[in-house]
């Protein structure tokens, strides 16, 4: 598996007779560049095209992130799987009503299913799990446009978010759900992993064929990549939420590893670290694949989504999303 | 640089015409341009396994894919690697295209297939025969890349060392 | 899988010898490098080397392990974590 690098400490990243460095005040660190994928920028590193050249050699993606943690854009080296036909298919299936409603059906149906699987084992979140399934059952047959759907699932986030202090330590209370900006803990961590999932999605996006920019549950006309967005959907419960139960339960993160400022509550560096190298192990697990007869890793899973996603849009195979069966 | 985009062209061909006889559903992705080759380790080991068994001297050497490599050797025939001969028909068949190809140039020449695992070798002349099943195949190559479909993914023994494998069976 | 990588090269090559090693592999200590590759990886990275060192005076050893888990490192005194994907 190629790996992802992850640079939380402020630093220069050097490119120096083909050999590329990460030099911080306490070490100057050779990168074996030949088994990155993608690096991800947290401090302030400072680079130069030489470097960015080099790196675009290799086909590796550079993720940046702002001082808080949060996603700020990324570095795509020219793209060489390109496939015309593929982006002319993609966007048929944005620009047909129904073809649309039905794929963005399918990431809402992935993320709810994936929501429930989070509480089904939880005792203490068992009323949470059953207003979920009523919301959802009772939800999902009357959607006629997209603005229903999102109207549908935000509905069921809130109450899955609400399940949360059922389960989690006390410190971590969740009044509400604040995106911009998170000002508690709870609310900074599931910031913080909502922008890790999605730089690692677009990240397996670059390497298909797929265009990152033509979405169908969000609208395209959003500034990011938004298909990145409609994927994560399936994995944010999947593998962000489940990074942080562990995290809290096993006390890994505690309130030490926030900082806040005027709004905003977030990670600091150390909670950075703890939190990464959790959510990274968890992207290396693998599970049995039953139809490939294959271990395969959740990150493993995010490209089999993409897959997916080009065999429906080439007519080969309808979209079916992931329902984790294990 | 004209000779490039041309030669390059015909390698592309070449590919379809091997594919055509290992799967018609990868030939179909190719011509699509939905190839999995850059990401797949697989691939990366084949091209390297091919530069230790012939080194870069005295030919000019042409990447195809994982499975096929064509040179040009200094004497002007063309010459193909392959680690086996299961693949047999599907090499003869692309190398055949080529000696075709260069017939209509109004260049004759030799094709070599190369097995060093197996320490065979099998030479190719462009025969009626073979020039006539060249021109079927570049009908059937047609027929199948212009349908707005792929054909269905069928498992055979090969799919499970393919770069397309997790993307048929996924 | 899991390489560990250890050299001896003419002083004119070594120079030449690290910086294809340093592509591949995270450095350990003098001469030597250690770091999880895929076997594709690791051809292109004998192939590269093979293209620069000198046969009858320089050697270069690979042990390869299938994972990482078997080879069971101890170390005595400082360890560094030259290995750790978050820097």
């Amino acid at each position: 598996m190629q790996k992802s690098l992850y640079l939380t400490s402020n630093g220069r990243l050097r490119r120096h007779e083909n050999t590329l460095y990460f030099e911080t005040e306490v070490e100057k660190r050779s990168i074996d560049i030949e088994n990155v994928e993608q690096i991800h920028i947290f401090g302030e590193v400072d680079l130069n095209t030489k470097a960015l050249n080099y790196i675009s050699q290799y086909g590796i993606v550079l993720h940046f992130y702002n001082y808080y943690g949060f996603y700020a854009g990324s570095f795509l080296p020219r793209k060489k799987n390109v496939s015309g036909d593929v982006v002319v298919r993609q966007a048929l299936h944005y620009l047909d009503r129904e073809k649309r409603l039905f794929l963005a059906y399918c990431f809402v149906e992935s993320a709810v299913y994936h929501m429930m699987r989070n509480l089904r084992e939880r005792k203490e979140a068992e009323a949470f799990l059953i207003a979920i399934e009523d919301e959802w059952g009772k939800g999902r047959f009357n959607i006629s446009n997209i603005a229903e759907l999102m109207g549908l699932e935000g509905r069921i986030r809130n109450i899955y978010y609400q399940s949360f202090n059922q389960f989690l330590p006390e410190d971590f209370a969740m009044e509400k759900r604040e995106k911009r900006p998170p000002t508690n803990p709870i609310n900074a961590l599931i910031s913080f992993g909502n922008s890790l999932i999605y730089s690692h999605t677009l990240s397996q996006i670059y390497q298909t064929q797929l265009d990152p920019t033509i979405s169908f549950l969000h609208e395209p006309s959003e500034k990011r990549f938004s298909l990145s967005l409609d994927i994560s959907e399936i994995f944010k419960p999947l593998i962000v939420d489940t990074v942080i139960f562990k995290l809290l339960n096993n006390r890994q993160i505690s309130l030490e590893h926030f900082d806040e400022d005027l709004n905003y509550c977030y990670l600091n560096q150390e909670g950075k670290k703890i939190f990464i190298k959790e959510f990274q192990s968890k992207l290396e697990t693998t599970v049995r694949h039953r139809q490939l007869n294959r271990n395969v890793s959740y990150k493993g899973f995010i490209r089999l989504e993409c897959y997916k996603l080009i065999k429906h849009f080439i007519g080969d195979q309808v979209y079916s999303p992931l329902k984790a069966w294990w | 640089m004209e000779d490039i985009q041309e030669f390059s062209e015909v390698k592309f061909q070449g590919i379809k015409i091997n594919y055509l006889y290992i799967c018609k559903r990868k030939l179909w992705l190719f011509s699509k341009n939905i190839t999995f080759e850059s990401t797949s380790d697989k691939v990366l080991l084949g091209k390297v396994l091919h530069e230790y068994s012939y080194p870069k001297e005295n030919t000019k050497e042409v990447l195809i894919d994982n499975l096929v490599m064509i040179d040009i050797l200094s004497d002007g025939s063309i010459r193909e690697v392959k680690y086996s001969s299961k693949m047999k028909e599907a090499d003869i068949m692309q190398v055949v295209y080529y000696l075709y190809y260069l017939k209509q140039k109004g260049i004759q020449k030799q094709g070599i297939i190369n097995y060093p695992k197996e320490k065979r070798k099998e030479v190719l002349e462009l025969t009626p025969e073979y020039k006539e099943k060249v021109k079927q195949a570049l009908k059937e190559i047609e027929e199948i890349t212009t349908k707005p479909i792929p054909p269905p993914a069928q498992k055979q023994k090969i799919c499970k060392s393919c770069a397309y494998f997790e993307f048929c069976w996924g | 899988m899991f390489v560990i990588v250890t050299y001896d090269i003419n002083e004119k090559r070594v120079n030449k010898v690290r910086k294809i090693l340093k592509k591949y592999f995270t450095w350990v200590q003098n001469s030597v490098f250690e770091g999880e590759i895929t076997l594709g990886k690791l051809e292109k990275c004998k192939r590269e080397l093979l293209s620069v060192i000198e046969k009858d005076e320089d050697s270069v050893y690979f042990y390869e392990m299938e994972y990482k888990l078997v080879c069971n490192k101890k170390v005595l005194g400082q360890e560094k974590n030259y290995d750790s994907i978050i820097i």
